[in-house]
């Protein structure tokens, strides 16, 4: 099963589509948690997934508000929606019931 | 920004493969953020992906099993053959190696010869098990190197005498760091030369029992040259 972080860090990567990459799924994880989220946390949970085989990420190409540097770009595997699905269906299920969610 | 606080950052980033790099950097500088706060960042992912390399079996057999131990054995035997020499060749004689200073010319030749395949078999064996921890390997090599030679009092020999070891070893390294494997033939070859070396220095009685150690990465070898090559050019720890 994944972990609470690699489940942020693929919703955010599918939410984005093709769009997604390094900065733009930090901002989005940032955003979401209202959290500080570290290069080195994104970069090593996404080797993590690409390992596993959730994730698919290529060098992109480079901007100019990037210094002429080029992005890591990524893509949601079938097995990472697989993945990320079952993640939210384990909260779902285990959250039935609790106080804090509507029920 | 300054141009000194920019470079310092990006002369952090090549603690990072090219590719990380590349992508920290750009994305560094499309989030606007401080030097301070990149430098921070660059360094805690190079520490990350330092430390999940050891999370692997083999930076540790490199390092602590093959690197370090192999080294002190080499020194030895490098010592051994620098009285070996000075025994044959002057006067002055060098008692404190026994047995492997108390040989002839042939067994000093077995020797040389010995240490020589020895040291490159080590060198090629540590840096094909684990290559990006080469560094890591380097320097428990290099602590006994610098420990023995401030300890070393021999007036009648040079300290370099301890280092004999180090050149082909370099070479070793240098070939595991090309991405064609050794063949499996020359693998079998190198390995069936030094143990019948080593079996006529025992028999001699010219051979440390502690020696025997460096049949290990000897072996080693010999099962890196049957590796499929995809493995071994994609092995990256």
């Amino acid at each position: 099963m994944l972990g609470e972080f690699e489940y942020l860090l693929i919703t955010a990567a599918a939410g984005l589509g093709d769009d997604a990459y390094g900065a733009s799924i930090r901002d989005e994880i940032e955003a979401a948690t209202g959290r500080k989220c570290s290069v080195g946390a994104l970069y090593t949970t996404m080797d993590r997934l690409e390992k596993k085989g959730l994730l698919k990420t290529w060098m992109g190409e480079a901007t100019p508000e990037r210094g002429g540097r080029a992005k890591r770009m990524v893509r949601v595997t079938p097995k990472g929606v697989q993945a990320a699905r079952a993640f939210y269906d384990v909260i779902m299920s285990v959250s039935r019931g609790v106080s804090w969610v509507a029920n | 920004m300054t141009v000194a606080a920019r470079s310092l950052v990006e002369l952090a980033a090549r603690l990072l493969g090219p590719d990380d790099r590349e992508a920290v950097l750009g994305d560094w500088a499309e989030a606007g953020q401080g030097p301070w706060r990149g430098l921070v960042e660059i360094l805690g992912l190079a520490i990350r992906r330092e430390t999940t390399l050891w999370n692997n079996w083999r930076p540790w057999l490199a390092a602590f099993g093959m690197a370090w131990p192999c080294t002190l054995l080499l020194m030895g035997v490098s010592f051994s053959i620098g009285c070996t020499y000075q025994r044959l060749a002057g006067p002055t004689a060098c008692a404190k190696c026994s047995p492997t200073g108390q040989e002839e010319s042939l067994l000093l030749l077995c020797h040389v010869v010995l240490l020589i395949t020895w040291s490159w078999i080590v060198g090629f064996v540590v840096g094909s098990v684990s290559r990006r921890t080469l560094w890591v390997s380097g320097v428990l090599c290099l602590i006994p190197c610098v420990y023995c030679l401030s300890l070393f009092h021999e007036t009648s020999l040079s300290r370099l005498c301890l280092l004999l070891f180090l050149p082909p070893a370099i070479l070793g390294v240098r070939h595991s760091l090309r991405i064609t494997p050794i063949k499996p033939g020359a693998a079998i070859v190198l390995a069936a030369a030094v143990t019948v070396l080593m079996f006529f220095a025992w028999r001699s009685r010219a051979l440390w029992v502690p020696n025997w150690a460096l049949m290990a990465p000897v072996g080693y070898m010999v099962l890196l040259a049957w590796r499929p090559a995809r493995q071994v050019a994609g092995r990256g720890a």
